[in-house]
């Protein structure tokens, strides 16, 4: 599968200038860990690849969208954003899955899709409850399922592992894993980097508007150059 | 006093047909009203919350106060609209039920728009971001989110039905209290009354009563349950 590139991604608060110029690429099958001090703009970024807000500026030179309402139109068709919190809509874990599905699957093809999210997300047990009262790692794990039923090749977590404790991480961890097998490209932002050490990780530094490879001491090898 | 209390409770038992007729009126305008105006009060509301268009903002504060309207401006206005010499006097709308419709209809609109509107804005942005990246497109986001809101959006039926049901001032301008057509509820109330026949405007006092009371404990009942969001413990 060919990369996603992004170019001139550029955005401009009232106040300062908070993404200058960036070019990111995202391949299927790979994971881009992203950090940053808080207020570098890591949840923008996200949102901005996941078509959510539109930059003052960005080319996709794959995909055309000339405006940066087209652009982010077309990422929208490819790209799903995690919230850091994610929302819970009133009602059963079970609706709360149905609506990452069209309708024109027909309601029983939904309901089977369902199942077989619920059971991969291990919330089976769960699907009567109301989704309002699951635990963070839970919910975690409820929008990652909401995520997979919808299918977008690029999956967009911000700071997935705020407020896990370790068990729930170690699950959400080998969920990420299986997405990465069958051949999702994964964005995380993170103040955690040495969580995520997925095979061919890259890991993406965020400061002062700019991105630059992050490389942990000695081990240069295990940055592949997702950055341009 | 006392007798013509007496009285009312009997016709209201006794299921008196001129007075259950007006009654009648009194429902099937305001049913037919409040279902003219449920279809654009939601999509008004909806364009207002999501949409970003030059006077979205004078928009919605033109709602609000029209929300405060008297209904005997908005029958006056009806009135010189559908009056013989009015711009739309060739309808001959004037003291009919459709004319009633319409005047309720303009009551209602504004208490549909700015409630749900209020319940869209209250709701949290993640709500709409959700569905988005999950592949809705605007108008099955839309539906979605109403879904979310669906008891403040309950809740905005009940008021704006309770509004009009209750109104005598336009119905009695537009309707023009015609026995048996257009005599509903409240007008039948003042017109009874004004006649010194206190005990039909005492049993459809009653019954406005008790309609009010059971819709604002529903109101109530409503409101508590749409502030019931667990979501905090995200």
């Amino acid at each position: 599968m060919s990369p996603l590139r992004l170019r001139q991604l550029d955005l401009s608060l009232p106040e300062r200038h908070l993404l200058q110029d960036l070019s990111l690429d995202l391949h299927g099958g790979l994971c881009t860990l992203l950090t940053g001090a808080n207020g570098a703009g890591k949840s923008t970024l996200l949102r901005i690849v996941a078509g959510l807000t539109p930059a003052n500026r960005l080319a996709l030179p794959d995909l055309g969208g000339s405006t940066p309402r087209g652009a982010a139109r077309r990422l929208r068709g490819l790209v799903t954003y995690i919230h850091q919190h994610p929302f819970m809509f009133r009602g059963p874990v079970r609706d709360n899955l149905l609506l990452a599905l069209p309708w024109s699957l027909g309601y029983r093809a939904r309901a089977r899709r369902v199942d077989e999210a619920l059971e991969w997300a291990e919330l089976t047990h769960l699907r009567r409850n109301d989704a309002g009262g699951l635990s963070g790692g839970e919910r975690q794990r409820l929008s990652l399922a909401r995520a997979w039923l919808r299918g977008s090749p690029y999956l967009l977590l911000d700071e997935p592992t705020s407020n896990l404790d370790t068990a729930s991480r170690e699950r959400l961890r080998a969920l990420l894993q299986v997405l990465l097998e069958k051949g999702h490209g994964l964005m995380i932002a993170t103040h955690d980097p040495t969580h995520f050490r997925f095979a061919g990780c890259a890991h993406l530094h965020l400061a002062d508007g700019r991105l630059r490879l992050a490389a942990p001491a000695g081990k240069d090898d295990e940055t592949q150059g997702a950055c341009a | 006093m006392t007798e013509a209390i007496i009285q009312a409770l009997q016709m209201l038992l006794a299921g008196d047909p001129t007075l259950w007729d007006i009654v009648g009126v009194s429902f099937r305008v305001s049913l037919v009203a409040l279902t003219i105006s449920l279809v654009p009060g939601l999509a008004i509301a909806a364009l207002l919350a999501f949409a970003r268009f030059p006077g979205r903002r004078l928009a919605v504060s033109l709602f609000n106060a029209m929300l405060s309207i008297p209904a005997v401006v908005v029958g006056l206005t009806f009135y010189l609209l559908l009056s013989r010499h009015g711009p739309l006097g060739e309808w001959r709308l004037l003291f009919t039920q459709t004319a009633m419709v319409a005047g309720q209809v303009a009551l209602s609109l504004p208490i549909l728009v700015a409630m749900i509107h209020t319940a869209l804005q209250e709701l949290d942005p993640r709500a709409w971001e959700t569905t988005r990246t999950l592949g809705a497109g605007a108008l099955r986001a839309t539906l979605i989110l109403l879904r979310e809101v669906r008891f403040a959006l309950l809740a905005a039926v009940i008021a704006a039905f309770g509004r009009i049901i209750a109104e005598v001032g336009s119905a009695m301008m537009l309707g023009g209290n015609i026995l048996g057509y257009t005599r509903n509820i409240t007008t039948a109330i003042a017109l009874e009354t004004s006649k010194g026949a206190y005990a039909q405007g005492i049993a459809l006092g009653l019954v406005l009563l008790l309609l009010s009371f059971s819709l604002n404990a529903g109101l109530h009942w409503l409101q508590g349950r749409s502030r019931l969001q667990p979501e905090y413990l995200a």
